[in-house]
């Protein structure tokens, strides 16, 4: 059985990673994907690693690969309006647009929703960017996935309370607005499949971050607390819960052992240092938290933090080691149904990320490799356009297809 | 645009936030919670920071929009009526409440319905009798590894990710699957490790070893240029502001107008503002800018944000084009001029029998020709249990009675 969206043509706009993800969940799920690129102006994401064999390279990021797993590239200058009939030769031929050009930069271009839809009634079009289309700082804001994360709420919340915060790691908001707007579109296509209706979806990226953070948002709200960083893993309301040190340089394994069946077994496993009867209520661990955690991390910090994930979970106590990239690449867990091998003639064979869920029914399809700067150009004017190989020379030779 | 789909959640914290979605998608959910109330009821924080059944922050962020009923699902009655009332439904959503590898709840669906089941680790992999819980799955994802100090313990938020990260995953799985069924009328199972949803998140971290590359240390500045560090974020007047130096073609020209900006400020000698930033690296290489200059540069930044608030540099970001932001936190999200105008929150959202009123950030995508909105408050326990029955599957008044004594509703 081919994958639930066998048969949908996706025009993916984007660049970096917002627009790229939302493409691969797309062709993941079977749909054909063309992505717009430029030679001349090339995806940054080409020019950010990891690279293979840590060479760059334009061709060689193991990143672009990942978030463009399965699509087809076109190179072709939008700003040319030979190159613009291109596109709209696409726009005919897709039921999903996705762009995340700066906001504005369409409309100039002519090539914004008014002028889409009115080419596709029935298109599905979505427009990401950090702030939106709308409202009065949209226009002039652009940037990175950084920013949605600290106009999100997110970078203030992660740092030590004695020292400055210290941010998330990379472009947050770059993971989390690929999971609304996929629904979005998923959901659209629904109702179009009753209605024939196509709409535009503007995704705010920094707006989808402040939805993963909800519950911040309540406590504010309801109770006026403005939520700060608390640097410690663990709950305040949980002991022992919280990561402790193992042997090796910063090695890490995350128990959580409050809840009375677990805290049981953790005890029994741990023996003597914890026989303290001090510690048999958890208002009693919580009062002496600081001696419980003490007394735990001398019990973690000579053994090996892997065995030690092993040996805990073996006695149902819930742990985990606070996974490095190494943990990752090396992960049982992964190794077996999560890393995907693609081959590709400029890296050769390279490990990249599978999808995130399985369908019983309807499997994803096959992770292959992303293209290389518009390998798939002529094929797809061809194919798709319409151009006879006349026409397409003729765009060459006028130096559009770049 | 889900108006037609029927969602039963069980109900469990990774199952909130993916009916959550699908609620304001237009979906019809209905909660089906233990007699005692679902796990995602003790989640803190609580109203008034009193615990309560119907005061969990959390539960109320992520259950407005859908009803509520309680069945028993350990007794026959329970069961049954959950199998009576899933003849309805499109789309059922569950969790694992322990490891992956544990039997789905022994109630059988129509072959029409869709069955979404979220695991903390992959059912088929080596870690699928792994107990865990958000901070457990959260460890596992490679974000907390890469994110904070070097010199102390890694960091996480203080708000649960693995149950947002998996829940919606599970939206995006549901609708895949709800949209094959839209091809052919037929449902299936789906399965979505928490774990896997939540390594998004690392972005690349996962793909950093396999592609011959070392591993990856965990610091606030990951870039440096001449042996100086880059910090990404600067204290300013009334909070800290984050800054990306970002060289090359897309982004260094960015960098080269905040050059200019702390120039005109006197934040920075003219000599540094007038280097071609873009290719700063390059020159470092060449050996033409040493560390004495770049760490100027970045005593100059921080000058620059030392005389500025956190509003002063949004706007000067927007003006002059800046690969820059203010760190908000929910305050400054509150009084955002951009979120408010550009109809961000829903109308108020009243937080249980006795609780106020509060704005939800319910609008994550704007459409052309649909809106979000919450359509009722999360609902409280077993509110929606007797209209139900009632309604839906034809019990009696009696008949409603008698489950609840027996505990079974």
């Amino acid at each position: 059985m081919s994958g639930p969206l066998a048969g949908l043509h996706v025009l993916d706009m984007g660049w970096v990673m917002v627009g790229p993800v939302t493409g691969r969940y797309l062709a993941d799920l079977g749909a054909e994907v063309v992505k717009l690129e430029s030679a001349r102006r090339v995806d940054p994401l080409r020019t950010l690693g990891p690279f293979k064999d840590g060479k760059p390279g334009l061709e060689r990021s193991i990143s672009y690969h990942n978030l463009n797993a399965g699509k087809r590239s076109l190179t072709v200058d939008i700003k040319d309006p030979r190159g613009r009939e291109a596109i709209l030769r696409l726009v005919d031929w897709a039921d999903v647009v996705i762009e995340s050009f700066s906001p504005g930069v369409l409309e100039g271009l002519q090539l914004d929703y008014p002028r889409i839809a009115a080419r596709n009634p029935r298109i599905i079009m979505v427009s990401t960017s950090l702030l939106g289309q709308t409202g009065p700082h949209a226009r002039g804001t652009s940037g990175v996935g950084t920013m949605g994360a600290a106009m999100s709420g997110a970078s203030l919340l992660l740092g030590w309370p004695d020292h400055p915060p210290c941010g998330t790691y990379g472009p947050w908001t770059d993971s989390v607005a690929p999971r609304f707007i996929v629904p979005s579109v998923l959901a659209a296509l629904h109702r179009r499949r009753s209605t024939g209706e196509g709409c535009h979806i503007d995704v705010a990226q920094a707006e989808a971050g402040i939805q993963f953070l909800s519950p911040a948002w309540y406590q504010y709200a309801a109770n006026g607390t403005v939520p700060q960083r608390r640097g410690h893993a663990g709950s305040p309301l949980k002991a022992p819960e919280g990561l402790y040190r193992c042997s090796g340089k910063d090695r890490w394994i995350a128990i959580d052992a409050s809840a009375v069946d677990t805290w049981q077994r953790f005890r029994l496993v741990v023996g003597d240092s914890l026989r303290d009867p001090g510690f048999d209520t958890l208002i009693g661990r919580l009062r002496r938290r600081q001696a419980l955690d003490d007394a735990i991390n001398t019990w973690t910090a000579p053994q090996d933090a892997n065995a030690l994930e092993r040996r805990l979970q073996a006695a149902g106590v819930p742990a985990h080691v606070v996974s490095s990239a190494h943990d990752l690449a090396h992960d049982p867990d992964l190794t077996g149904d999560h890393y995907r091998t693609i081959n590709d003639p400029v890296v050769g064979d390279a490990v990249i990320e599978g999808p995130r869920f399985r369908l019983d029914r309807t499997p994803t399809r096959e992770t292959r490799r992303g293209p290389r700067i518009g390998e798939h150009t002529h094929e797809i004017l061809r194919d798709i356009c319409g151009y006879d190989s006349d026409a397409i020379a003729t765009l060459e030779a006028a130096g559009i297809l770049k | 645009m889900l108006s037609d789909i029927r969602v039963i959640e069980l109900s469990a914290p990774e199952t909130m936030m993916a009916g959550r979605i699908l609620a304001d998608l237009g979906a019809d959910v209905i909660v089906v919670e233990p007699p005692g109330g679902a796990p995602g009821r003790r989640l803190d924080p609580f109203l008034g920071d009193t615990p309560g059944i119907e005061r969990s922050l959390t539960w109320h962020a992520l259950n407005r929009g859908k009803r509520g009923i309680t069945l028993d699902l350990a007794q026959d009655d329970g069961r049954v009526l959950l199998a009576d009332l899933g003849r309805s439904a499109a789309l059922v959503l569950e969790a694992a409440q322990g490891c992956a590898s544990e039997p789905r709840i022994a109630v059988s669906f129509p072959h029409t319905s869709v069955r979404c089941r979220i695991t903390p680790f992959l059912s088929t992999g080596a870690k699928r009798d792994y107990q865990a819980s958000d901070l457990i799955v959260t460890a596992a994802t490679g974000v907390p590894g890469i994110t904070g100090h070097p010199d102390r313990p890694p960091l996480f938020y203080p708000v649960p990710q693995s149950i947002m990260e998996a829940g919606a995953e599970a939206a995006i799985a549901s609708l895949a699957a709800l949209a094959a069924r839209d091809a052919d009328g037929r449902g299936q199972d789906i399965e979505v490790p928490a774990r896997l949803a939540g390594m998004m998140s690392a972005l690349s971290v996962p793909i950093v070893v396999p592609a011959g590359n070392p591993g990856l240390q965990r610091t606030p500045a990951r870039q440096q240029l001449a042996g100086i560090s880059l910090p990404g974020i600067y204290a300013c007047q009334d909070g800290y502001v984050l800054i990306s130096l970002a060289f090359g073609q897309a982004f260094g020209p960015m960098t080269q107008r905040l050059m200019r900006w702390a120039v005109e400020q006197g934040c920075l000698e003219a000599r540094l503002g007038a280097l071609d930033w873009p290719t700063v690296p390059q020159q470092v290489e060449k050996g033409s800018l040493g560390a004495a200059d770049i760490q100027a540069a970045v005593d100059g930044i921080r000058a620059l944000c030392a005389k500025h608030t956190k509003a002063d540099f949004g706007a000067a970001a927007r003006r002059l084009g800046l690969l820059a932001a203010p760190l908000m936190d929910m305050q400054d999200i509150d009084q955002s001029l951009q979120y408010r105008e550009r109809g961000l929150w829903s109308s108020p959202v009243t937080l249980g029998p006795d609780g106020p009123a509060v704005r939800d950030p319910a609008r994550f995508a704007q459409f052309s020709n649909y809106t979000i909105d919450v359509a009722r408050p999360a609902p409280t326990l077993s509110q929606h249990t007797a209209e139900i029955l009632a309604s839906e599957l034809g019990l009696s008044s009696l008949e409603i009675q008698a489950l609840f004594v027996h505990g079974i509703i």
